[in-house]
């Protein structure tokens, strides 16, 4: 009778990984939740770092720019990966796997070594500004400006899209569309019903990481253009650890930081859901 | 014949040109790092000089022993906590585990390194956790940067062993449950728990986001002596990516050797990582 109440042994096996959650995980955001509403100076509760946010222009504009900017980048990483996929899927399995081994490479590669090695290349007197200037006689591409930090980011994006949609593309069942089109289905009835059913979850699934990353990026940014570009994630970094140190205020923008990210996690979810077959109706 | 030869020939272009992308920004530091000039557009000479200064200064010798000790206590750490875990989540299966395996997907994708920075930061700057600007705890930043990635591993591998089938063919030989983790479980889940391992010691030795946030005044990391010498010392900057790139490239070809070992058992690193 003693055994019906014993603990399945099992859940003693989650014992260490509670602790480290609760301790690194749950713990330190309790204190991001709890800070953002007291006053740096006074201590006391206020609403005040929030209503920051949303009134003081800096915040705002780095809000702006960094929604703009992960916009672009996941833009631009699932137009190339898409590609890159697509190609990647009609080669020999040898080529495909040598290929798709080397873009596995840069997710584990340290952002500032990609923003060196993009500094030699790209810099001001990068090598390939050199030759653009010298044998082309076109301007040098800014390596510090916007677009330049979009294509450095690129480096990790696209091989990111690239590995998802490869597999995307091969999981693809190409005697669905011929059955689609034996049906009397129209080219872009077959688009519409079948191709991007099938593709879209893969698709959004790799546009979620992509897109989340960078919204919070900022580690290739620093590197490359210092405070110069007001990004959002930036402002975080700057309040928590550099010169205007004001953690609740640091802590208030982190929370919308996630609540932001979270908010494009949840569309592109229910993107999925209605994209997969049948799913509008539901 | 000739149309044939001009299509495979554009095929083999354009998969060089793919590959060059990628091996390109690699290979440019580690060229940089081992010539004496690149003013233009070729580099001119060759010196190991540059390496040499990485094990002569104290500063960057320091730098790459505390980056190897974080990134060795943060495997061990991990390896810890995420190896009972998927034991366990693998045996609940049904809704908690489902639910534990969608959360640790998640998880990265919610709380990037800027929000475990700024959780840091003022979670241990006071008692009962006074440990700001220790190294002790950019080893468990790096751990918590890590730990999705080695649970993921090392649950795949749980998944694909059988573990219950296993577990009860030993236990009917009487081994009790020490004796079936000791000669049986740990055995066979070893690739995945050394894919994972590389994995998170990559990721550390690279991780450069919370580190700098974390940072005291004591020790730096290579990531953080790399960040300056962008500044000063671009020669050391180039040895010193040298490092870190000949370190992602060694991680990755191990966890390749371990996969193709294995038979079939993809690498889980696809959920990318937070820059």
């Amino acid at each position: 009778m003693k055994r019906r109440f014993q603990i399945p042994h099992e859940w003693y096996f989650l014992l260490p990984i509670t602790g480290f959650l609760g301790l690194f995980v749950f713990y330190p955001l309790c204190n991001i939740l709890i800070r953002g509403f007291i006053d740096n100076s006074s201590g006391n509760f206020t609403l005040q770092n929030y209503i920051n946010i949303f009134t003081q222009a800096r915040y705002m504009d780095a809000l702006k720019n960094t929604l703009w900017f992960a916009g672009v980048c996941t833009l631009v990483g699932a137009v190339g990966g898409t590609f890159v996929g697509l190609l990647a899927s009609r080669m020999s399995p040898k080529a495909r796997g040598v290929l798709l081994s080397f873009y596995s490479l840069p997710m584990t590669l340290s952002s500032l070594v990609v923003a060196f090695s993009f500094v030699v290349l790209l810099g001001r007197n990068g090598v390939f500004n050199i030759i653009i200037n010298r044998y082309l006689g076109l301007p040098r591409f800014d390596l510090y400006s916007w677009q330049g930090l979009v294509v450095t980011y690129s480096f990790y994006n696209i091989p990111l899209m690239t590995l998802t949609m490869a597999s995307v593309f091969l999981n693809l069942d190409r005697s669905l569309v011929e059955a689609a089109r034996n049906l009397g289905a129209k080219s872009w009835q077959v688009w519409l019903y079948v191709i991007i059913p099938v593709l879209a979850p893969g698709f959004l699934a790799g546009i979620s990481i992509v897109l989340a990353g960078m919204l919070a990026a900022f580690g290739t940014a620093l590197a490359l253009t210092g405070m110069a570009k007001m990004l959002f994630s930036l402002q975080i970094y700057s309040h928590a650890s550099e010169s205007n140190y004001n953690i609740p205020q640091a802590s208030a923008l982190a929370v919308v930081l996630i609540i932001v990210i979270a908010f494009s996690l949840i569309v592109l979810n229910w993107i999925e859901r209605r994209l997969r077959p049948g799913g509008s109706r539901r | 014949m000739k149309k044939e030869r001009i299509i495979t020939f554009l095929q083999r272009a354009i998969l060089v040109f793919l590959i060059l992308y990628i091996v390109l920004p690699l290979l440019v530091p580690i060229i940089y790092s081992f010539s004496t000039l690149w003013m233009d557009i070729l580099p001119e000479g060759f010196t190991v000089q540059w390496y040499l200064r990485i094990f002569e200064r104290p500063k960057y010798y320091q730098g790459l022993v505390t980056s190897l000790l974080v990134a060795f206590s943060a495997v061990a750490l991990d390896t810890f906590i995420c190896v009972p875990a998927a034991y366990a989540i693998n045996r609940l299966r049904g809704r908690i585990g489902e639910f534990l395996g969608s959360a640790f997907k998640i998880f990265p994708l919610l709380f990037p390194p800027i929000v475990v920075g700024t959780g840091f930061v003022q979670a241990f700057n006071r008692p009962p956790l006074a440990l700001s600007g220790t190294v002790i705890l950019a080893v468990f930043a790096h751990a918590t940067l890590g730990f999705p990635y080695m649970f993921r591993n090392v649950l795949a591998a749980f998944q694909t062993i059988d573990e219950r089938t296993l577990s009860e063919a030993a236990a009917s030989l009487g081994a009790n449950l020490w004796q079936r983790f000791r000669y049986v479980l740990i055995p066979n889940v070893t690739p995945g728990i050394l894919s994972g391992a590389l994995l998170v010691f990559a990721l550390s030795m690279g991780e450069f986001e919370v580190t700098t946030m974390i940072a005291g005044f004591g020790w730096r990391t290579m990531p953080l002596l790399l960040y300056r010498s962008l500044i000063d010392d671009i020669r050391a900057a180039s040895a010193i990516s040298g490092i870190l790139i000949a370190t992602s490239i060694a991680a990755f070809i191990g966890m390749t050797i371990l996969s193709s070992r294995v038979g079939g058992g993809k690498v889980q690193t696809e959920e990318g990582m937070r820059r």
